[in-house]
């Protein structure tokens, strides 16, 4: 099937608009993310000052930058983070919510759904250009079908947007090594991608070994000097240049600031993650961390057929698509770069999948080529036998993949809104994963799902307010009061052992850490028997307790 | 760029033909599987409504003092929602289950409690399932609890110690916490306690927080009637250890010695919170 490039727009650009609704709509029964807060506010501060800066409200200034960006401290105003995305969550704070009255959450996740959107056009335009137009349909679809990308597209976060930003960069440098004169695009999106997330650092090792390899195939030794010379004068000099135009924090002292911001990165403390049945807080890691969780975390159809595409590239290699830009060796190389620091046992594990998520779009990718290629293989097999006519050679074809994509369907429906606590398939679902000791969830959004069984122990209006123990959802505690989501005579109690004591009402977010919540509340409310345990798939995410009239005494 | 359906490899002989078209037929069977297998397992665990059935079962069968325990570990939450009125802090909070004769267990997806190991049930029924077995046998004869005569120890040495409700292995203990200053150890001495023929102790770091940021073990001595009996060292991977020596029956005194190495002669590091128990058993 030949696509005109009107049409090949049209469907591409289609696959992302359903793929941002999608995430706007799963995102709505999604709770707030600890870190995300953090996000939100600083982005909105972030906003309002270039906003102040091109309305002329203010100009340039050292003292207001710091206010803003930085600050002596090493997370002050969260400049542990470039502001990119956060500066496009805090404009569409502005737009969506001040201007059009979205609500206030949704209207700071949406640049993370549209850039998941953007991603899934992405995968669809190059696989067009190289594969064809099945194979970009269902990379596309599996891109959009990943739950755990979904959960992290819903966020106003950085890990799916990282996602999309190096896919991005990736693209147009291998658009850009098709030897246009200008290739600045490639440049402007990797500083780009920089100005999201400090993993970007890791796509040069990709991209430089990629640009070895073709441009000596090109020209041997004196191509890697000139072969495309311009693509990566673009990567070397626009990148870090967007990356210091997008944080104003860098103008003050850009080698001094760069410095500091990796620095937190490199010493970063070690957050408790379970894994395999251990809590892991320290180095070192079992060097397959990252490998048996994408095996958990993937659909398995999609993984499956992830397989048989990889060996489809190695197979064909010799006569492969577009061998001048040798666009599969580029996206093996990609996941690589993404995920190859996680094998070295050094590399902090928390967070898990979020972490190496650009390796996802490879994995996609190679799907779609492996579903198709598998399909074609098999159609040529019962053609032998008796030619078929067109329409039965598209069900043939459309059935695998359907197939395929349902899969990935029904595991990505079943994973929301907690899908930190899902597993796939193989692993045995949410109840698996519990079983194999796999982390059960992080970042405390599951909170979201026991509020309405808070606001009907909350006191009537008037009545003294019942504070509420809520550790690590106690971040998003002002926005869920602010929507109304929980009635203002539950406050938050506070922090630890004092907020314990003086909380009516707790909730534990069931992680191997935490257990320890549940020790404080028992030890104080004199029991060990919670009034609702919220489960996904069965397996608990959040206990809630209530303080006795009159507890026992312990210990 | 190819199209649907599109053949382009020269004609192949039909077995080879065959073996390339398995690729498609495992894709097939896999999606179906996991299309099937996904909705399996977002179902495959109890609902309240078979945990009610079998706490009803439970109840129906208590005596005061019989152990409830569940089975995975994960699932204990869900257990405690609807049996937590009838298990007591100091039951949860255990230091092992030697001295309890009768265990109700409560189990899904084929799990076993460590409470239970070589148990062999009394009786055992099906609710839906969540599979309740009753274990019954002679228990450990306590003689003397440190834990319940920690208000008469004598604590030397310049540590801490208190009696605590503490995180250990991530589980649950009653204990002892001691905080020994680095290089310096802290003696709790129990003074003429009965004891009978066996002392049963366990030792654990206490805090997931401090297992992380300082990574040495702290190591807990048993002295009776002077004499060194026991050592153990705890690891901040190691969880609850178990500990056991044999004593004669009488009155004596016992003193638990717990320390901690100095990483340096000048700088401070976190405190370790080394958590005991032990029961002089007959």
């Amino acid at each position: 099937m030949t696509l005109s490039v009107a049409r090949r727009r049209i469907i591409g650009w289609s696959l992302a608009l359903v793929t941002t609704i999608a995430v706007l709509v799963n995102q709505r029964e999604i709770g707030i993310a600890r870190d995300e807060v953090v996000y939100m506010q600083n982005g909105a501060r972030y906003a309002d000052w270039w906003i102040g800066l091109v309305t002329l409200q203010h100009g340039i200034d050292a003292t207001q930058i710091t206010r803003t960006f930085g600050g002596p401290g090493a997370t002050d105003n969260n400049r542990e983070h470039p502001p990119f995305v956060k500066t496009l969550f805090g404009i569409s704070h502005r737009v969506a919510h001040r201007g059009l009255g979205v609500d206030e959450v949704s209207a700071y996740r949406v640049p993370s759904a549209v850039l998941h959107g953007l991603l899934v056009a992405l995968v669809f335009f190059m696989v067009v250009e190289l594969w064809g137009f099945a194979e970009a349909l269902i990379s596309g679809l599996l891109v959009m079908l990943l739950p755990r990308a979904l959960f992290h597209a819903s966020l106003a976060c950085f890990d799916a947007p990282i996602m999309t930003m190096w896919f991005a960069t990736v693209y147009a440098y291998w658009r850009c090594l098709d030897g246009r004169r200008w290739p600045w695009q490639v440049g402007v999106v990797f500083g780009l991608a920089l100005a999201t997330k400090h993993t970007a650092f890791l796509l040069p090792f990709a991209l430089a070994l990629h640009y070895a390899i073709v441009s000596y195939r090109a020209g041997g030794w004196r191509g890697l000097v000139l072969h495309r010379w311009r693509v990566a004068i673009s990567l070397a000099v626009l990148g870090p240049l967007i990356l210091i135009v997008a944080w104003p924090w860098l103008w003050l002292d850009p080698i001094g600031h760069i410095r500091q911001w990796l620095t937190f990165h490199t010493d970063h403390v070690h957050y408790n993650f379970e894994y395999l049945g251990r809590n892991w807080n320290a180095p070192r890691f079992p060097w397959h961390v990252a490998l048996i969780t994408t095996l958990f975390t993937v659909p398995v159809s999609t993984l499956s057929a992830a397989v048989v595409g990889a060996w489809v590239w190695i197979k064909q290699r010799a006569q492969s698509v577009d061998r001048a830009r040798a666009p599969a060796l580029l996206l093996g190389l990609s996941a690589a770069a993404s995920i190859g620091p996680f094998l070295l046992g050094t590399t902090p594990i928390f967070g898990a999948e979020k972490h190496w998520m650009p390796a996802l779009p490879t994995i996609c990718i190679a799907a779609g080529v492996g579903v198709v290629w598998a399909a074609r293989a098999a159609l040529r097999f019962v053609e032998s036998w008796r030619p078929l006519a067109p329409r039965w050679q598209l069900a043939t074809i459309g059935g695998v993949a359907t197939l395929v994509v349902l899969a990935a369907a029904v595991e990505t429906v079943t994973a929301q809104p907690y899908a930190l606590s899902w597993y796939n398939a193989l692993a045995g679902g949410a109840p698996g994963g519990a079983d194999l000791g796999m982390n059960r969830q992080f970042w405390g959004s599951s909170a979201r799902g026991v509020l309405p069984v808070l606001a009907e122990h909350a006191p009537p209006a008037g009545a003294p307010p019942r504070p509420v123990y809520t550790h690590d959802a106690s971040p998003a505690w002002g926005y869920y009061l602010k929507q109304g989501r929980l009635p203002r005579t539950l406050p938050d109690a506070g922090w630890e052992q004092a907020g314990v004591a003086k909380s009516q009402l707790a909730l534990v977010i069931h992680e191997r850490h935490f257990n320890r919540h549940d020790f404080m509340i028992w030890k104080s409310y004199g029991t060990v028997k919670p009034i609702f345990v919220l489960r996904a798939a069965g397996v608990p995410i959040v206990s809630v307790y209530q303080r006795s009239a009159s507890p026992r005494v312990s210990p | 760029m190819s199209a649907i359906g599109e053949a382009t490899s020269p004609p192949a002989p039909r077995r080879k033909l065959g073996l390339a078209s398995i690729p498609a037929a495992l894709l097939v069977v896999i999606a179906v599987w996991e299309i099937a297998a996904t909705r399996c397992a977002a179902t495959s665990v109890p609902d309240d409504a078979a945990w009610e059935r079998a706490a009803r079962a439970v109840r129906a069968g208590y005596r005061p003092g019989d152990l409830i325990v569940f089975a995975p570990e994960w699932v204990d939450p869900v257990g405690r929602l609807h049996l937590g009125d009838l298990i007591p802090l100091e039951m949860a909070a255990r230091m092992d289950a030697a001295r309890y004769g009768r265990i109700w267990e409560l189990s899904i997806r084929g799990a076993r409690s460590p409470d239970t190991r070589g148990l062999t049930p009394a009786a055992s029924e099906h609710h839906d399932g969540v599979e309740l077995r009753r274990y019954e046998r002679p228990p450990a004869v306590v003689v003397a609890d440190v834990r319940d005569r920690f208000g008469a120890a004598r604590i030397e040495g310049g540590g801490r110690a208190s009696l605590e409700l503490a995180e250990v292995g991530f589980a649950p203990h009653r204990c002892i916490q001691v905080v020994p200053r680095p290089g310096a150890p802290t003696r709790v001495t129990f003074a003429q306690l009965p004891v009978g023929s066996e002392l049963v102790g366990y030792v654990g770091i206490a805090d997931v927080f401090t297992r992380r940021d300082l990574r040495i073990p702290g190591t807990l001595e048993v002295e009776i009637a002077g004499k060194i009996v026991a050592s153990v060292s705890a690891g901040i991977d190691d969880g609850w250890l178990r500990f056991a020596v044999p004593t004669t029956p009488g009155t004596v005194d016992v003193t638990f010695i717990a320390s901690v190495a100095r990483l340096s002669p000048t700088k401070p590091q976190p405190d370790r919170l080394i958590c005991f128990a032990a029961e002089a058993r007959r």
